[in-house]
């Protein structure tokens, strides 16, 4: 090892495995709660037992070793980190409120945010096709399954 | 084995009545429709249908349900190859190889390798069908929880072999998948992990969970791609090149055999089906390739293994529905229902009394398979125009199309939010380097595992010897074994010749 080197911590990955492991711990002692018979933890408390363990083993990979030399690796532009933000926001927006403000508001509105984010610059071809594609969905969809839709406006 | 008078009759049914025949290709083309659209599957297809054929005669309305089977069950692999969403739980490893194909401008090799494999996997199901009916139908009568459960683990080493560059991480994200597939009220009543949340007492909605992890992550982490396909020239749609996934095919009859050996016998359990043969075909034919390590990155060989799979589990349900009675999922319990509109009780008496119908409903799906083959093919024409629009497009709409699909499954917002949750998880697994596919796949045998292995100790009591009195586990199990031993052989065969190879050079 030579003493210039330093460690580069990848975070995102650090807490992803903290939100994996802390899903796995929870569950494990939710069944726990429940009842400590064999019926009830035959198989979910050694998977995650194994589980967490896996989440140990693999603990160390987010830590990495590089030489002072070597150059930095290209990061990632914020922007692009911004549109898949955005992406995530939106699709979360859309789910919590479509029974509430209605399928159609809440595609339609969904659609115009996300065609935005991901490079329709024209506003008059991005409501065109979002109010198209809202009405062919909701018409669609709506022939063929056997749940009605809460709507608004259609 | 094979009773000629019936056949003979079974012919003269089939060829005395063309209204029977004018339900085929209908049923096709809904059957591929809503096979295609994510979130309807193929009993929902089939169900909405169903009242239909109160007004047919029995055998055109069989062969008009059928027909929607056959046709949906290869739908599913378009959407799979095309944006990664596998249409039903029997196209996931179709995912795996085929939509990397696509994404290196492959998409009409892949198609011709899924259409090709599922005709010939599902032609060749209904030929051994037509003369192991009976001798299935009696295997799967002795099939009791410790061999569904040695079946399920089989399904479960995929986990290992899906572990891409690092297998920690790929078993952590198999066995967070396991453990989520486990969530809520298992069979002995205990209910965990819910947080409360009526709609998880039933469990994590499977196929939102899949849609989320497989095909919206991949969507998300595409946000600043122009196209799907790079490279403007391999964005053609071209016949001749979905023709060249055809001749592919070929080329791997032992694949196509393995797949629709898998698919048959795992298709006839009740409760297993085509969501498993699939894994556990890609599984077996990863493990005996040569190039196993390329396997993921779009080997065509992945394909060939789940489409011969998947589609070859129809003939096997067909098996246990016709000779038994016994619905293996929700597409066959239609059936039954059908068979009860036409006053029809479906197993062992009829298959005794009414050989010919029978026959007559196996020989309409070899017709079927031939015929998806052409309606099939101009339908993956049309399918594959999707890599032409503009991600900016296809993004939004596809995103948007799966949460109502989410929402179609059961008319709440529990598929929309957890397809959102699923989106998320996928995005950052995918990003840190995590196989989502073995997360999918614990998802999909979590319930099955745990629900197995409950029983087998309740019928054991806790008692190991008791494997001893299942001859069919231990054979699984042994096979398993053997399949092990042989890819380790294999491996280290392959090893050896690498070094060789480099010694030389």
């Amino acid at each position: 090892m030579n003493r210039s080197d330093r460690i580069v911590v990848n975070w995102g990955h650090i807490a992803l495995l903290a939100v994996i492991g802390s899903t796995i711990a929870a569950y494990l002692f939710d069944a726990r709660a429940t009842s400590l018979k064999v019926n009830n933890l035959l198989f979910v408390q050694p998977a995650a037992i194994a589980g967490l363990l896996l989440v140990l083993l693999v603990l160390p990979q987010c830590f990495r070793r590089v030489s002072a030399d070597e150059p930095a690796p290209e990061a990632e532009p914020l922007s692009h980190l911004a549109k898949v933000a955005g992406l995530m926001a939106a699709l979360v927006a859309l789910a919590l409120s479509m029974e509430r403000v209605g399928f159609d508001v809440a595609t339609f509105g969904f659609l115009v945010v996300a065609l935005r984010l991901c490079g329709e610059r024209n506003w008059i071809v991005n409501l065109g096709f979002s109010a198209a594609f809202t009405a062919l969905l909701i018409y669609g969809y709506g022939a063929i399954i056997p749940f009605p839709f809460p709507l608004t406006i259609l | 084995m094979l009773d000629l008078a019936a056949v003979d009759s079974a012919l003269a049914l089939l060829t005395s009545s063309g209204t029977a025949w004018l339900f085929v290709i209908p049923g096709l083309l809904i059957g591929l429709f809503f096979g295609a659209m994510p979130g309807i599957s193929i009993t929902m297809a089939m169900a909405i249908f169903l009242p239909m054929t109160l007004y047919m005669d029995f055998l055109p309305a069989i062969i008009f349900l059928t027909s929607i089977y056959t046709g949906a069950g290869f739908g599913g692999s378009v959407p799979a190859v095309l944006m990664n969403i596998p249409g039903t739980s029997s196209a996931v490893a179709t995912t795996f190889d085929g939509y990397p194909m696509a994404r290196q401008g492959k998409h009409n090799e892949a198609l011709g390798l899924a259409l090709a494999a599922s005709v010939i996997g599902c032609l060749a199901s209904y030929v051994l069908l037509l003369f192991l009916i009976v001798p299935v139908s009696s295997v799967v009568l002795k099939m009791g929880p410790l061999e569904m459960s040695a079946v399920a683990i089989w399904g479960m080493l995929l986990l290992g072999s899906l572990s891409g560059n690092s297998l920690p991480r790929g078993l952590l994200a198999g066995v967070l998948g396991l453990l989520l597939g486990t969530i809520g009220m298992n069979t002995a009543g205990y209910v965990r992990g819910t947080m409360g949340v009526p709609w998880l007492l039933d469990g994590i909605p499977t196929i939102p969970a899949m849609m989320g992890l497989l095909a919206a992550s991949q969507l998300i982490s595409l946000v600043n791609a122009k196209y799907l396909i790079d490279d403007e020239a391999s964005r053609k749609i071209s016949f001749r090149r979905i023709f060249s996934g055809f001749r592919m095919t070929l080329q791997y009859p032992t694949i196509i055999l393995r797949g629709t050996f898998i698919g048959v016998i795992i298709g006839s359990i009740p409760g297993v089906g085509s969501s498993i043969s699939n894994l556990l075909s890609y599984s077996e034919t990863k493990r005996n390739a040569p190039d196993g390590a390329s396997f993921g990155t779009g080997n065509p060989k992945g394909v060939i293994a789940a489409e011969s799979a998947n589609s070859s589990s129809e003939g096997g349900a067909m098996a246990t529905m016709l000779a038994l009675g016994i619905p293996g999922g929700g597409a066959t319990a239609i059936l039954l229902a059908a068979f009860a509109m036409h006053n029809i009780v479906g197993g062992p008496s009829f298959i005794a009394n009414s050989k010919d119908v029978v026959y007559a409903i196996i020989f309409s799906n070899f017709a079927q398979a031939l015929l998806l083959l052409v309606v099939g093919l101009g339908f993956v024409y049309l399918a594959g125009y999707i890599v032409r629009v503009p991600m900016r497009f296809l993004i939004p709409s596809v995103l948007v199309v799966a949460v109502f699909g989410s929402y179609a499954i059961d008319g709440t917002a529990s598929g929309p939010i957890t397809l959102v949750v699923f989106s998320i998880l996928g995005w950052a697994m995918v990003r840190y380097g995590y196989p989502v596919a073995a997360t999918v796949v614990g998802l999909l045998l979590g319930s099955l595992v745990e629900g197995n292995l409950l029983r087998t100790w309740q019928i054991s009591g806790g008692d190991p010897a008791y494997a001893l009195e299942r001859p069919g586990a231990l054979l699984i199990l042994a096979l398993m074994a053997f399949s092990i031993g042989m890819t380790a052989w294999s491996a280290r065969r392959r090893r050896r010749a690498e070094r060789l190879a480099d010694v030389e050079s």
